[in-house]
């Protein structure tokens, strides 16, 4: 059918198979979900891709990932750490939470590390005013909240990280 | 007869059917409850927030239930705290509603404060500058300053655009959202939606061309802003410069009643030019509707190579000549003895012109001729569509048949209504060698080879062959009302005739005629066929022998030598040709009298669309010096033949036609230019409702009845079919298709359309190119009836496998099915 169909067949069946066959266009948010989830992003092509599958036009599809934040249109880093900086964060401290990491990272907001791991992001409510500054890292298909943070206590994470990316890498 | 429920409007009482919308409610009593995101012709969504309201409610008592009265003895109507959206609230017996209490005024203009927090005011650079929702409204309520900070506004390139024919200017936006539900509700070309949203919301199509919609253009009429425009009127002139004149779309038989807004600029060099074509209001037609086609493509009126002057032949050539001198020449052929005449008349001809070429001929006995390859303006004169039908009306109780047409490409606004009609409950069924775009909408598709169109309707007749025909066999006998659309997809005259007998006698045996919503509608290619058929004029199956045989061929509005080499060969035989054009084609150049003649939009005159509904149009703009009617050079021919024919005026003509030409009798101008109760309720003096287009004020035509509802005897002939013979040739079969951009006179000059334009190329499917060595994308070289014509190869698996599709009017000289050989061109090797 598609490049995505064909790649994840087994998958994209299992995700049809939830809804009724008349209602195809239900299955749009788990295929927005899959197609993001390899490289981060949806790209253009996965847009008509699933388009045809659900049989709804590919400008309705694009709609649908660009109402929601945590779809992507464009490609960043493997993981993203996605600051909330609203105002209870913020007055948290999450302002200059979010300017040490950068600096740390060595990047600005909204850019990506130089080993194209990292994308900083400074993002609306999280609901987790109560433990801030706080961030959710999205990437390899997951979403993770980590709260009550400071500077040393993410740079850890990232380090993390860094090493488990490495490992794999060898391996 | 609906419930009808009363109900108190800013002290007014109005009673309105239950089920209406507050602001409808209001609108009919005058009073305007000011709306940006919603239209009476699609779903309520409530988004704009600009219809706030106080709405009350009767109180009652919780525990009798009773209605609980004030002390005076009226009824007690409690107030609801918060204002509320008129254009979702459905009234209610004993409602209250005031639109113009303080608290109303202050909803009213903290919402126009909120939107105008991010637009832009750029009014000055803004095409819908004059006539804008959002500038009229704000001017009647809104606070005149803002306590936001303007350097705030969000910022967005401008002018982007969507496609070639629309342009978007997102910081405009105000986010009803219109455009996107017209394009999903209305017209199912789902290809604009919103993205993101907040302040960054964006309209967006990721269609491919951009915006792919044939009705694109209709959205920058709802648009309530200056965020999407057309390309075609970008930065062209102010609103209030230009002037209005009132026409009928001549692109197709429906008819869509439009209006050009006209200038006299220094820019044309002094002339009065047309700036846009717009619709205009007719509920019985085109609703509020164009599309792009009619909408975009007019620039064929200010082409250049007019003819300005008659040319006559001398010495082999065509030289410029006076009037006089072009009369006396005609004459003298025509009054020479037993001349054999030929009248062929094309279907872009009025009615008035029509009947005095009619007149002319039948003095001299000739032919009249149609220049067309579809057959039934006969039948269709019959036992048409009833008069009184209206689209509008069907639903439940209707079955509507369609059957050789792809509708949408044919007639846009037809398909569009047979649309609505089915998806308010009519019985759809569609009939055709290939899918088309109604199918989506139809209870029964049913497939047919090319070839079985009349064997198709039969089978509809006796109710019998496979399953899904005895279904949609019985649904179509079932109902109350009935009616057939038939087209011409891939066929020729032939096929054509046999299709609308089999057609008419469906029609006849289930009694779906003589009365409104039922009978039969033809789809013609051109804007008056029915009104040639009306007037006298039939097309001939061997018109190539008739043109050979002729001494005299008088030929109008028609290019038959452009469009076939067999009939220039037949023409070269002709002895005397006389063409009435406006530009020199094929035809002209072999004629030896040439009369230059006015364009539609010089002129006035009538149409008679498929509907057969008379519509008359006016003089749009002043007329170049030289050219004249066709109704008036036929009537001065028949003047000096001896005859009363009439030259001064088309109205004067029509006159005569309802004197003589049945079905015309209630026909004259005045009458038709009756206007009629219309809802939605437009207007542009308050910018209401339907954005930019046009309220009709100039009459919404008549519909003429058919012998049937006059209880007329009928005379349908034989409706016996003759079973089509097998054709035993070579090659492969080729059909002609109409597509809606093809590449005919009158769309070439306009620019805007010309990436939509339809290929030229065989449409095939890839059964069919894997036998001839074929792929998507080769060249190939085209042999029919003697000529070799180069064209394109296109794959399609929508094509049935043993046929190609050619496009009418795309540069193939097919006008019916044919046989053809075809040879793939290899392309030379790059040097």
């Amino acid at each position: 059918m598609n490049k995505l169909y064909n790649k994840y067949e087994k998958e994209i069946l299992g995700i049809l198979a939830r809804y009724p066959a008349e209602g195809k266009r239900s299955a749009v948010m788990p295929l927005l979900f899959l197609a993001q989830r390899e490289t981060g992003y949806v790209p253009t092509e996965a847009l008509s891709n699933i388009a045809e599958i659900t049989g709804i036009s590919e400008t309705d599809v694009a709609s649908i990932m660009g109402f929601y934040t945590l779809f992507h249109a464009e490609p960043a880093g493997r993981y993203r750490i996605q600051i909330c900086t609203d105002l209870p964060c913020a007055l948290r401290g999450s302002e200059s939470y979010l300017e040490q990491i950068c600096e740390k990272l060595g990047v600005k907001e909204g850019e990506t590390t130089a080993d194209g791991l990292f994308t900083v992001e400074a993002v609306k409510c999280l609901a987790a005013c109560h433990r801030a500054p706080m961030f959710q890292l999205q990437g390899d298909g997951e979403i993770k909240y980590y709260e009550d943070q400071n500077v040393e206590i993410t740079m850890q994470i990232v380090e993390e990280i860094r090493h488990k990316v490495a490992a794999e890498q060898e391996a | 007869m609906a419930d009808m429920v009363t109900l108190k409007i800013d002290q007014q009482i109005v009673t309105v059917p239950a089920g209406t919308l507050i602001v409808n409610a209001a609108r009919k009593a005058g009073i305007n409850i000011p709306v940006f995101c919603y239209h009476p012709k699609m779903e309520p969504v409530g988004m704009c927030r600009m219809c706030l309201v106080e709405v009350g409610y009767p109180q009652r008592d919780r525990v009798t239930g009773e209605l609980v009265k004030n002390e005076d003895g009226t009824t007690k109507i409690s107030f609801a705290p918060k204002l509320e959206t008129g254009c979702t609230t459905p009234v209610v017996e004993g409602m209250e509603v005031r639109t113009t209490t303080e608290k109303s005024n202050e909803g009213r203009k903290a919402i126009l404060e909120f939107i105008l927090t991010s637009h832009p005011l750029d009014c000055p650079i803004c095409d819908k500058g004059g006539e804008c929702a959002l500038q009229d409204l704000t001017m009647l309520h809104g606070p005149g300053k803002s306590r936001f900070i303007y350097d705030d506004k969000k910022l967005f390139a401008k002018h982007v655009p969507l496609g070639e024919m629309i342009l978007l200017d997102r910081e405009r936006c105000i986010q009803c959202g219109l455009c996107v539900r017209f394009q999903h509700e209305v017209v199912d070309d789902p290809v604009l939606h919103f993205y993101q949203r907040g302040r960054s919301l964006e309209i967006r199509t990721y269609s491919e061309p951009g915006f792919d919609s044939i009705f694109s253009g209709n959205t920058t009429d709802i648009c309530p802003v200056g965020a999407l425009t057309t390309v075609d009127f970008h930065f062209a002139a102010r609103p209030w410069e230009m002037e209005r004149d009132p026409s009928i779309c001549a692109h197709c038989a429906v008819g869509c009643n439009l209006i050009y807004n006209i200038r006299r600029e220094a820019k044309s060099g002094g002339k009065t030019v047309i700036k846009r074509a717009m619709p205009r209001q007719n509920e019985f037609v085109n609703e509020l509707w164009l599309c792009d086609k009619g909408r975009l493509g007019y620039h064929y009126v200010a082409a250049a190579e007019r003819l300005t002057q008659p040319l006559l032949r001398k010495d082999e050539k065509l030289v410029p000549v006076s009037w006089e001198e072009a009369y006396q020449r005609v004459e003298d052929k025509l009054r020479a003895e037993q001349v054999r005449l030929v009248t062929l008349a094309g279907g872009r001809l009025t009615n008035e012109d029509l009947f005095n070429f009619h007149q002319l001929n039948q003095s001299q006995n000739g032919k009249a001729v149609l220049y067309s390859q579809m057959a039934g303006g006969d039948l269709t004169a019959q036992i048409g569509l009833g008069k009184g039908s209206n689209f509008s009306d069907m639903g439940k109780g209707t079955a509507i048949l369609v059957v050789a047409s792809d509708l949408h490409e044919e007639a846009p606004l037809w398909w569009l209504r047979v649309k609505q009609a089915a998806q308010r409950g009519a019985i759809l069924i569609v009939a055709n060698a290939r899918p088309t775009r109604l199918d989506k909408f139809a209870n029964h598709v049913l497939r047919y080879e090319y070839g079985q169109e009349a064997a198709t309707i039969n089978a509809l007749l006796d109710g019998k062959g496979k399953d899904e025909f005895t279904q949609a066999a019985k649904a179509f006998s079932e109902a109350e009302n009935g009616l057939v659309i038939y087209g011409s997809d891939g066929l020729g005259l032939n096929g054509s005739e046999q299709l609308v007998k089999a057609c008419a006698k469906l029609l006849v045996e289930r009694g779906y005629y003589g009365k409104p919503n039922n009978g039969l509608l033809a789809v013609w290619d051109k804007p008056n066929i029915q009104g040639a058929w009306d007037m006298g004029f039939h097309p001939d199956r061997n018109l190539k022998g008739t043109l050979r045989e002729a001494d005299v061929a008088m030929i109008a509005a028609a290019d038959p030598a452009g469009d076939n080499p067999i009939l220039a060969q037949a023409l070269e035989e002709t002895d005397f040709v006389i063409v009435f054009e406006m530009f020199m084609t094929e035809t002209a150049k072999m004629a030896d009298v040439v009369f230059p003649v006015q364009a539609q939009i010089e002129r006035e005159g009538t149409y008679t669309s498929g509907e057969r509904r008379v519509q008359r149009f006016d003089i749009v703009l002043p007329h170049i010096e030289g050219p004249k009617s066709d109704y008036q050079i036929a009537a001065q021919l028949g003047r000096l033949m001896g005859l009363s024919t009439e030259d001064r005026s088309p109205v004067l003509v029509m006159n005569k036609i309802n004197e003589k030409v049945k079905g015309y009798q209630e026909i004259t101008y005045s009458r038709l230019a009756e206007r009629a109760e219309q809802w939605p309720l437009i207007s542009r003096a308050d910018s209401y409702y339907a954005g930019t287009g046009y309220e009709n004020e100039y009459g919404v035509g008549i519909q003429i009845s058919s012998s049937a509802d006059r209880g007329e005897e009928l005379s349908l002939g034989t409706l016996i079919l003759v079973e089509p013979q097998e054709e035993v040739a070579t090659g492969i079969k080729v059909v002609p298709v109409t597509a809606l951009y093809d590449r005919g006179q009158l769309i070439q000059p306009s620019q805007i359309l010309a990436k939509r334009l339809t290929p030229q190329v065989l449409l095939m499917h890839p059964v069919l190119s894997k036998k001839y060595q074929l792929q998507d994308g080769d060249q190939i070289k085209v042999k029919v009836a003697g000529n070799e014509i180069v064209s394109g190869v296109k794959l399609d698996a929508d094509v049935p496998q043993d046929v190609a599709l050619v496009a009418r009017s795309n540069g193939f000289p097919i006008s019916s099915p044919v046989f053809v050989q075809i040879q793939r061109l290899v392309p030379e090797p790059e040097a």
